[in-house]
């Protein structure tokens, strides 16, 4: 990628910290090699420089840190007590700048070797296994380091540019990114197995209202949030109390003793395999959950595009996603300020 | 806390990302939150317009009672004004520009860019010093980049997130464009009559002030002895409203709100209303209450 190159070199050139920076990591490297050597001669030789200028660096090092570092007698080189104390700071140094060009490289070559990605803390776990699978399959010279994030802090690690790709719950503000296709998982309802409502097949919203609701946290996604609020109002459910609350043990407790019920996908939850709850399906199907893969526009590489790829089969064969439910209709009212 | 972080509290409250400069138009204090983020501008740009117009009346470069032939071509660009009606309409650049403000009208809009050219509005806020205020397209350009990014799908499509991330009508880059800052310092500048002379100031402020809207800046000062003069600007997933506030005591207070919602429902009150609420936060911070 050219281009890439070119603008770091660029930004190199104009900013004079960083020359400071790429300098005193060589002065470093001489520290080091003549420690290690303890011969001028030697040191230099390995570094591929004349002597002469090897000596000069090492001055000018021991000036720049106001320290002495090395005793110099006429036929060898001795490391002062500060030196050592410096030494191990010096390879660390060393080591990370290593690592920096290293990534810059595989940045540059196009195969970077690590991707970041994140799913929601609602995905189930074969998905998340399948995913993994799946992109070490596709892509087996990338590491791919997957996060639980929620699609707040996902969003806000798309911003500090802390993360590469994610999976994240519609709707929320895709603002400076790109998604792939957009999934829908059914939301049905966990109920506890001796509930009268758990002898239908399908619960009405409405048939819901004795009971509190358990929600995943508002600041998780909170246009979902209030559009699942939203819609339980609009279909005769306006629970007393919403309990916020994720992880599934807990979310079991208050179902079997708090006389409350929890919105969920069928497979966020092993309800099938719980002797006490039982999912069913919402009648007429009024929730769902929209997610997709997103990532920073323009940030798109194979590995990108491979984890985009291996979320969606992965979440197309697991979860059970549903197609497209029939468009509603869209009166847009005045006040919208635009027509189509 | 502060009132920037109230402020920040009730746009997520709202569900929605915003941005908001507010300035006393007197004393020159300010306070903000994301107040030189680039903003999409939509139909708030018809301030810019309006500005235009009268600057090119100013030098005497068209005279504002010219009267304008509204083709019944050109129609379909929006809701409001000439652009709903069904009959021919011959009316003065003035009442123009009346609909313009008033109800947003998007086909009065046009005719009178048509009039004086996007360059105009473009050199009236370099004139005026806003950097970072730009239009690069018309209304109905703009309303075509939509069209074509939503595709066969039509406004349906806009409650897709995958087409949402793909308009280009959403990205400022892209798109007609300013910050929260510059318009404050627009709407500052016509009302101390800095942007053309008291005679065309007057009129500016006279048909901001008749804008019909309730449910977004005004709705957050509910008072009888409150004057509120403002444009809101909208699209999918954006609500906008730049406008001055004028209390009774003389107060004067220029506020600049900019949003874009999460959800993409055409129909999302909090997400007005809390234009309102964030608008006064900033004026009774500036007013000390």
């Amino acid at each position: 990628m050219p281009y890439v190159q070119v603008h770091y070199q660029s930004q190199i050139d104009k900013i004079a910290i960083s020359s400071l920076v790429v300098d005193l990591i060589r002065h470093l490297e001489c520290f080091a090699a003549v420690a290690e050597e303890s011969h001028f001669g030697r040191a230099a030789e390995r570094l591929g420089v004349a002597q002469p200028p090897l000596s000069q660096r090492i001055q000018r090092l021991e000036r720049e840190l106001g320290v002495r570092l090395f005793e110099r007698t006429s036929r060898q080189v001795t490391i002062t007590k500060a030196g050592t104390l410096l030494l191990e700071e010096a390879r660390e140094l060393l080591a990370r700048s290593e690592a920096l060009m290293a990534t810059a490289r595989r940045i540059r070559d196009g195969e970077s070797g690590l991707l970041r990605a994140a799913l929601p803390p609602d995905i189930a776990g074969e998905t998340v296994a399948a995913i993994l699978a799946d992109f070490a399959r596709l892509h087996p010279g990338v590491e791919l380091e997957l996060r639980e994030l929620t699609t707040t802090q996902q969003l806000a690690q798309f911003a500090s540019h802390d993360l590469d790709a994610g999976l994240i719950h519609h709707p929320c503000d895709v603002s400076g990114l790109e998604l792939g296709p957009v999934l829908r998982r059914e939301v049905g309802v966990l109920l506890p197995r001796d509930a009268p409502e758990a002898e239908l097949d399908a619960v009405p919203l409405a048939a819901l209202s004795p009971y509190d609701l358990i929600l995943f946290h508002r600041a998780a996604a909170p246009a979902l949030h209030d559009d699942v609020l939203t819609t339980c109002a609009r279909n005769g459910y306006t629970p007393a109390a919403v309990r916020h609350g994720q992880g599934a043990s807990f979310i079991r407790g208050l179902i079997l003793s708090a006389h409350a019920v929890a919105l969920s996908p069928r497979d966020a939850h092993t309800a099938d395999r719980d002797p006490d709850l039982v999912w069913r399906p919402l009648a007429g199907a009024p929730l769902s959950w929209r997610l997709s893969v997103a990532w920073p526009r323009g940030r798109s590489d194979t590995a990108v595009s491979t984890f985009a790829e291996a979320a969606t089969r992965a979440l197309r064969e697991t979860s059970a996603v549903s197609t497209e439910l029939p468009p509603r209709p869209l009166h847009l009212r005045p006040a919208a300020e635009y027509w189509l | 806390m502060t009132a920037a972080a109230r402020i920040r509290e009730a746009f997520d409250e709202a569900g929605v990302t915003g941005w908001l400069h507010a300035l006393d138009i007197d004393s020159g204090a300010e306070i903000g939150t994301g107040g030189d983020h680039a903003v999409v501008t939509a139909s708030v740009h018809k301030l810019c317009v309006l500005v235009a117009l009268h600057e090119q009346a100013a030098a005497g470069r068209l005279d504002l009672t010219e009267q304008l032939e509204v083709p019944l071509s050109g129609r379909e660009l929006g809701p409001t004004g000439v652009a709903a009606m069904l009959d021919p309409v011959r009316m003065s650049l003035r009442d123009a520009a009346y609909l313009m403000m008033a109800v947003s009208d998007n086909t009065a809009a046009e005719l009178l860019l048509g009039r004086i050219g996007l360059d105009a509005v473009n050199a009236t806020t370099a004139r005026l010093g806003l950097a970072h205020t730009y239009a690069v397209h018309t209304f109905r350009e703009l309303l075509a980049t939509i069209k074509e990014d939503a595709g066969p799908g039509g406004a349906q499509a806009l409650a897709d997130p995958y087409v949402i991330a793909r308009l280009r009508a959403l990205d400022p880059a892209r798109t007609n464009r300013s910050t929260p800052r510059d318009m404050t310092r627009l709407l500052s500048a016509v009302w101390r009559d800095e942007a053309c002379t008291p005679e065309h100031g007057a009129a500016i402020r006279r048909l901001l002030g008749l804008q019909v809207w309730p449910h977004r800046m005004a709705s957050g000062f509910p008072f009888d002895d409150v004057h509120v003069a403002g444009k809101t600007g909208s699209l999918p997933t954006l609500r906008n409203e730049v406008g001055v506030i004028e209390y009774p005591d003389g107060g004067r207070y220029a506020v600049a709100v900019f949003t874009r919602a999460a959800s993409t429902a055409a129909t999302l009150p909090p997400a007005d209303a809390v234009i309102g609420t964030t608008a006064r936060i900033a004026v009774e911070a500036l007013r000390g209450a």
